[in-house]
């Protein structure tokens, strides 16, 4: 990193204020902290703890956050989106080499004797203005609110195989070691929380645990750690290690607090280390922590109003459901990027059955996120992604039965939606063939999208590049992605 | 806010770089002018073919010649088309790389002061400049104070501050109160000289050293991809530390890490070294493509050495050529070639070490060794003696043997398993197991099993009383047992009567044909036997088949026998008592044949089914001798042999005679047989390895190696290449190999310029926190300028010299007064040189994540300084793994008892979830080699050392030390507290605010003694009940705080 913009990182506030050999009480500093910006909803300024890039945004965006669902393992597009009704006539048939053209297939389905095509053996009806289609089954909701939506159904990744397509989509290349979307945001944006992360990530699960997740895929690669996503779980210690160990009252940790922060003042004092204010600060912002964390993960305060509107699951702590009611929480205090992971959606046999549990768990919840953030003004300014890191293939994996039937993963395309934070409502992108196999029209790259995903937040991703290694590197690699314009309103 | 934002920034920005120009208004090429250009231009006029416009290069210097006129910027289309405002403006607006003020003014500037030009600092041999000084540490302080505004360096550390930096530095643990003691109390010049020697033979140092090469080698205890499985790299690991605290030189140690395999007379330390470019992450996922993974590995393979031995970027030209430096795609992919002839596949097990491994032998087992042989030798000796003397007496013996019944000799004793079938009906098969190696054949009640008879249950009347016959589609799962390792000796078989035209199948078999046949068996039929013991067929495998077969419809009795020893020599099959000659058809057995399979008789899991009868199963977990087997297949032994005359009876045969004798005659004999069959099972058992580690390993056939377009694995080019190094470094010398082995020795030849600069540049980061050049892994045209060139060439060149002696160039950095400079400096200085660029001052940094929990465990008394094993897994919050892993699998377990104090570098490294109180303190994953740690400051961090139980825990038993150790009154006990923790005496002040924290805890635990308990109950070590309970609590609270002080968790 370049050692401006390292130093420019680590300086607070604080340091700012006291360039002075001034001595700092632990009292004065209270003082200073009550003053932080922490208002609901309100876009503040930016934390002192974390300001992010002094040129960033490059221009005004036309959202302030993203709220990121990411279903890991593969949805199947198919099932949910992309469908088409002539592909009930294709039901059974052989899918032709035209079609599938040479393309690689996994080691899972590669010694298959037959592709039998298979149509979802799910309802869809046409929703919307546009009469779009939407597994009416499984996403009623959804289905509800395709008006306030981008579809994208020309989502593409050369990788096949989760661990790779996972990385590859979070953090721009398959290549490990480089900061994942919601680190590049808090390194590079900030936050307006001084009580909060900038990037705060939840994990629940659907049919199964499922496909394996890693710590890179929230984690800051070769950016400070202070960027990478912090887990926040259900249960007792929401954030690891914020509880106090049994027999630490508040009061002692208060006073514990006050010696140590005398004590590092009276060292800044005698050394002059700036560095030492930072840890003063740091432990005061830990405290904080520990009360604003768990009023924002405690949902009593919730309406039922708002229980209905999310779902019976949403009163349960760590499933889809209660973590979407946090992450409007978490909005609403300024945090920039929350992403949900879902687990369970690999579904390489027992599809109908297995979708079917995933798609319950979580179409409510996501609909609702998007409507309470409308009700409450903040849609127009959050992005709400809702999609995985590939889709599947419209052949059988394993045996087709008349009930049952497996898909295999597929990266040629698949369907995400997008709502809010200025992209268009009521609005599908891109064309597959019959197959929902190939790309017909307007394809979009996960590059491209997340390089669109930047552009609505301020960002030109050309010029939002960290020295690594003697290169510039870029959330949205080496090939030049373009900001899909189309989808913006 | 922003607004005083901003103009701090402007404020930083000016005072960071106006003091180095002020000093030096001549503009360098390489430090001003080369990075602007490169950074600028070179994207489209440098070294990429695929991307030079206008064919111009401004990295080569008559190419730039050409758009220079040399004192005339007006007159240099360089510099005329970057002031342009037209189209013809340089960088294109749309390339985005827009020159700032500063740069277009230092273009200008070098122009007009002539244009001078040089070849990249980096890619030239380093050269020793001219000094007054004469020792490398005196060397040092004149390098730098030279470029310091006064040209003073600072006052010198206090003792006590000194003595802990130089600890921490060199062992990552902070000073004993003795060893302050000590050091304060010797007040001869040599005094601080000793304690560096002494940190540097301490255990610590290796250990430190270790850590960060561990990053830089990307260790970890999984395989990263995917399942993330377990792995055993941790025999490489030791090897490592051992390696450090041994001193072994940095040539030596480099060159073992990245070919020991291929080293001519490679020892055993340099063969596990090379296990360093196995440290890599491995895939077994279920639809990968084996093949873009294995090219991945090698890629990551060239990255990871050109980052920690050249401090280059290669990866970059994977694709295309370089942008910025001078490497082509074609120079990529030959030094590829070195790393693309690996055996180790693209798929790699998620359970384990995948080949290929070897054998890290156990120390303690090896020291014992030497007395068994010499037992055993000294018993061969005797037992010859008798058999050498014993020659008028046998032939008496043999004399009356002729007229005598024949005796009936006792089975072999010791019968793991013995599956009589003698049941004659039902779908069970009773069997005698014994349990325990101790337990005797004489104990009055065996252990019984009881094994399912699958599939069709046929029991026929034949041999003694009853058999089973098996018809190819049933068999007999005997259960969990005879879980042999490829190093047990052991011996199975038993009574088989082949059906007509039954071709092989499995007699005995306990192998798992689903995971590439792991396990063992004996195969027999209508049919040769074979043998075959597997780790993954048919690599890494034995099987020997006889020449001679079966005969159908008629008993014979089959029986294998295996010493231990893991090769097809260690294999014998004995046909009724008689060993037949065999083929060998694989010889390469590496790895573990334990597989969680049951065993079966009849059948394998779940192929290769038998047809013919069988009776009578016995496996012994030892090795029979000939005599032993005959004896269970009803054979005479030497009925045969007494019927031919004597003259015609060939050696071999009166030699057998004699054994016969010597054993049921002799007096002696029998005794030292046994004996020795003992020592020889203990040598086995000694000679068994530790663990294995997976080590670098070439095929036999090497795999050609094309330019792969665009760096895809699926898209080779036509362009074949040999394996061989950059065009713009020295060349490796023409005899040498053009391997690993070559490529490696070819780093340090004198020659070269980088390996020596980029490695001082690390030992000086890890010394002050910062190298010389600040980007430790590029020293390319896109790296860092050094701070201090002519020092980083000085003791590149230095180091070379002493022989890469690692030890004496860390001592010669810490002598230094550069070093040894007081971090105590103002504010200002602090603002101005954040980083201590300028060393105007000593180094002040935080510690890293795992020297912070060493420390507490060190101040609580709590350490446990075992070196070395498997790593461990002390505490961390439930459900980690569970929440990232595939399946929600495996799952943590945590260690107890002495394991949860062990030095961090002994943590169990699970890289898709790693420890989360080292990753909160900026540990990397080790997924990819990293040498530059970030060291960021945050809240999180705060609620580590706050509240992790590692943390209470230590503070509590820290609290126990001070009540014990610390003095009678209180302020006795927090000067010593204060002490342990920081290394100096408190003041006055700190003494008062520790006293307050403490007056309040009393306080708080006198009214509250449950919390007490509480508190004094987190942690798993037990608390010294004879301490009063609230006092205890009181203690505990000052202890935490004292480990949470800046102070505590900064090396200053």
């Amino acid at each position: 990193m370049n050692p401006i913009q390292e130093y420019e990182l680590q300086m607070t506030r604080r340091q700012l204020l006291h360039r002075g050999r001034g001595c700092l009480g632990a009292a004065a500093l209270s003082t200073l902290l009550a003053g932080s910006p922490q208002a609901n909803g309100a876009p503040g300024p930016r934390s002192s703890a974390n300001p992010g890039l002094a040129e960033l945004p490059h221009f005004p965006g036309t959202a302030k956050r993203v709220i990121y669902l990411f279903l890991a393992g593969g949805p199947s597009h198919i099932d949910m989106f992309d469908y088409k009704p002539a592909m009930e006539k294709l039901h059974g048939t052989e899918l032709p080499d035209s079609i599938r053209n040479g393309q690689r297939l996994t080691g899972m389905s590669s010694g298959q004797k037959t592709f039998p095509c298979v149509s979802p053996m799910f309802k869809f009806k046409q929703y919307g203005e546009r009469g779009t289609w939407v597994n009416s089954e499984l996403l009623p909701h959804t289905a509800s609110i395709v008006d306030e939506m981008t579809i994208v159904r020309t989502m593409n990744t050369e990788a096949v195989n989760h661990d790779p397509a996972m990385t590859y989509i979070n953090t721009g290349t398959q290549q490990l070691g480089r900061p994942s979307m919601g680190s590049w945001l808090s390194y590079g944006l900030g936050s307006e929380n001084e009580n909060l992360p900038a990037y705060v990530t939840m994990i629940s699960r659907g049919a199964k645990a499922g496909q394996a997740l890693f710590s890179r895929l929230w984690g800051s690669g070769f950016l400070p750690s202070k960027h990478q996503g912090v887990q926040f779980r259900s249960g007792e210690d929401p954030v690891l290690y914020l509880n106090n160990p049994n027999g630490i009252d508040p009061e002692t940790r208060r006073q514990m607090l006050d010696g140590i922060a005398e004590l590092n003042a009276t060292r800044f004092n005698d050394v002059g280390d700036p560095e030492i204010q930072t840890r003063i600060a740091q432990y005061e912002m830990a405290y904080r922590m520990q009360t604003s964390v768990p009023d924002l993960m405690d949902l009593s305060s919730e309406s039922e109003d708002t229980y209905k509107l999310y779902g019976d699951d949403s009163k349960k702590p760590g499933t889809f459901a209660a973590n979407c009611i946090i992450a409007r929480r978490l909005a609403e205090r300024g945090v920039p990027f929350v992403q949900l992971f879902h687990r369970g959606w690999d579904q390489h046999g027992n599809l109908p059955k297995e979708l079917t549990t995933n798609c319950k768990s979580v179409d409510q919840p996501a609909v609702a996120l998007v409507k309470d953030l409308k009700q409450r003004g903040m849609l127009e300014d959050t992005v709400v992604i809702f999609g995985g890191e590939f889709g599947r293939t419209i052949y059988s994996q394993g045996k087709l039965t008349e009930t049952s039937h497996g898909r295999d993963h597929h990266g040629r395309c698949f369907s995400t939606w997008v709502a809010g934070g200025g992209f268009k409502q009521g609005f599908d992108y891109g064309k597959t063939d019959d197959y929902s196999y190939n790309i017909v029209e307007d394809p979009v790259h996960i590059n491209d999208f997340n390089a669109t995903i930047l552009h609505t937040l301020g960002i030109d991703h050309e010029r939002f590049t960290v020295k690594h290694q003697g290169l510039d590197a870029k959330l949205t690699g080496v090939e030049s992605p373009r900001v899909v314009k189309e989808i913006l309103a | 806010m922003r607004l005083l934002y901003l103009s701090y920034l402007t404020l930083v920005l000016s005072a960071f770089t106006i003091p180095l120009r002020a000093e030096s208004p001549e503009i360098l090429f390489d430090r001003d002018i080369r990075p602007i250009l490169a950074d600028k231009c070179y994207f489209c006029h440098g070294p990429d073919k695929e991307h030079q416009e206008g064919d111009l290069r401004l990295d080569l210097e008559p190419d730039a010649r050409a758009v220079i006129k040399a004192g005339a910027p007006n007159e240099s289309e360089l510099i005329t088309r970057i002031l342009a405002t037209d189209d013809s403006q340089m960088p294109p607006k749309e390339a985005k790389k827009e020159l700032s003020a500063d740069e277009i003014s230092r273009l200008k500037q070098w122009v007009e002061q002539g244009a001078s030009w040089s070849q990249h600092w980096s890619f030239s041999a380093p050269t020793k400049t001219a000094t007054q000084a004469v020792t490398t540490h005196e060397v040092i302080d004149e390098l730098i104070s030279k470029q310091l505004p006064h040209g003073v360096l600072a006052a010198e550390a206090s003792k006590e501050k000194l003595l802990r930096r130089v600890t921490y530095d060199l062992t990552g643990m902070p000073p004993t109160i003795d060893e302050l003691d000590a050091f304060l109390a010797d007040r001869s010049p040599g005094a601080y000289a000793t304690v560096v020697d002494r940190l540097l033979a301490s255990p610590g140092y290796g250990q430190r050293m270790g850590l960060a090469w561990l990053d830089a080698a990307r260790y970890g205890d999984t395989s990263v991809y995917h399942a993330d499985g377990p792995r055993d790299m941790w025999g490489w690991r030791d090897a490592v530390v051992d390696a450090y605290n041994k001193n072994m030189p940095f040539d030596q140690f480099s060159i073992a890490q990245l070919a020991g395999d291929l080293l001519p007379e490679a020892d055993q330390t340099q063969k596990i070294l090379a296990g360093f470019n196995r440290n890599n992450g491995t895939t077994d996922e279920g639809g990968a493509f084996a093949e873009e993974y294995r090219v991945e590995y090698a890629v990551d393979r060239v990255k990871t050495t050109s980052t920690v031995w050249m401090g280059m970027t290669m990866e970059c030209a994977q694709c295309h050529d370089h942008k910025y430096d001078p490497i082509s795609q074609e120079e990529y992919y030959k030094f590829f070639a070195f790393f693309n002839v690996s055996s180790d596949g693209g798929m790699q097990t998620r359970r384990g070490n995948a080949a290929p491994t070897m054998d890290v032998p156990d120390p303690v087992k090896q020291k014992e060794l030497p007395a068994v042989e010499s037992l055993l030798a000294a018993s061969k000796t005797r037992s010859k003696e008798i058999s050498d003397n014993c020659g008028p007496t046998l032939e008496k013996w043999i004399m009356n043997r002729k007229l005598q019944e024949t005796e009936a000799i006792p089975l072999p004793k010791g019968c793991l398993l013995h599956l009589p079938f003698s049941e004659g009906k039902g779908k069970k098969v009773k069997g005698e197991l014994r349990l325990d190696k101790p337990a005797s054949d004489d104990s009055p009640s065996k252990p019984q099993i009881t094994a399912d008879i699958k599939g069709k249950v046929e029991w026929i009347a034949d041999r003694n009383d009853s058999t089973l016959k098996f018809n190819g589609s049933n068999w007999v799962d005997a259960g969990s047992i005879a879980d042999f390792e490829r190093t047990d000796s052991f011996s199975y078989g038993g009574w088989v009567k082949p059906a007509k035209n039954g071709s092989q199948g499995a007699f005995i078999a306990k192998m798992d044909d689903g995971n590439n046949y792991r396990g063992f068996d004996l195969y027999a039929g209508e049919s040769p036997v074979s043998v075959h013991l597997i780790h993954t067929w048919p690599d890494n495998a034995v099987k020997v088949t006889t020449k001679k077969k079966l005969e159908s419809d008629k008993w014979q009795h089959v029986f294998a026998v295996y010493d231990g020893t893991s090769k097809a020599s260690g294999i014998k099959i004995y046909v009724n008592g008689e060993e037949w000659e065999w083929n060998i058809e694989q010889d390469r057995l590496k790895d573990t044949i334990k597989t969680p399979k049951t065993l079966l008789i009849g059948s394998r899991h779940p192929g290769s089914r038998l047809k013919a009868q069988v009776d009578d199963i016995r496996i012994y977990d030892r090795a029979l001798d000939l005599q032993e087997v005959q004896r269970l297949a009803d054979a005479d032994p030497i009925a045969e042999l007494l019927a031919i005359a004597d003259a015609e009876r060939t050696d071999a045969q009166t030699e057998t005679i004699k054994t016969y004798y010597l054993t049921t005659e002799n007096e002696e004999y029998p005794e030292l047989i046994k004996n020795q069959k003992e020592f020889q099972s203990k040598i086995v058992e000694l000679k068994k390895p530790l663990t294995t580690v997976m080590v670098m390993g070439n095929q036999a056939k090497p795999r050609k190696t094309f330019i792969l377009n665009r760096g895809a694995y699926d898209s080779p080019t036509d362009k074949e290449v040999s394996a061989g190094t950059i065009a713009a470094l020295p060349a490796m010398k023409d005899d040498a190999p053009k391997n690993r082995l070559g490529m490696a020795q070819w780093l340090f030849s004198a020659e070269h310029p980088l390996t020596s600069r980029v490695t001082i540049n690390r030992y000086w980061q890890m010394l002050f926190g910062r190298g010389l050049v600040s980007t430790p892994e590029d020293f390319g045209v896109q790296g860092d300028f050094p701070s201090h060139p002519e020092l980083l060439d000085w003791l590149a060149v230095d180091f070379r010299q002493h022989g890469w002696d690692v030890k004496r160039i860390l001592k010669e950095i810490v002598l230094s007064r550069t070093y040894r400079q007081s971090s105590v400096s103002t504010v200002d200085a602090y603002l101005t040189d954040p980083e201590n660029r300028q060393l105007s001052r000593g180094s002040r940094f935080r510690l890293q994540g795992e020297f912070i929990r060493d420390t507490a465990l060190t101040l609580s008394g709590l350490l446990n300084e075992k070196i070395g094993g498997a790593g461990v897994r002390p505490y961390q919050p439930p459900g980690l793994w569970a929440e990232v892993g595939l399946s929600g699998n495996p799952r943590f377990t945590q260690d107890h008892g002495d394991k949860l104090y062990r030095r961090s570098i002994y943590t169990y490294w699970k890289r898709s979830a790693p420890p989360p109180s080292m990753q909160i303190f900026d540990a990397p994953t080790r997924e990819k080699c990293i040498i530059r740690r970030a060291r960021t400051n945050t809240p999180l961090q705060a609620l580590v050392t706050l509240n992790d139980t590692q943390f209470i825990e230590a503070s509590r038993h820290m609290a126990e030390r001070l009540m014990r150790e610390g003095g009678k009154t209180t302020k006795e006990r927090l000067r010593y507290g204060f002490r342990l923790a920081t290394s100096r005496y408190p003041t006055p002040t700190e003494i008062e605010v520790l006293q307050r924290i403490f007056v309040a805890a009393s306080k708080k635990y006198s009214d509250t003694p449950e919390a007490a308990q509480e508190l004094l109950a987190v942690g798993e070590a037990k608390r010294d009940e004879s301490l009063p309970l609230n006092e205890h609590a009181a203690w505990t609270i000052v202890s935490s705080s004292l480990l949470n002080l800046d102070e505590t968790l900064t090396r200053e």
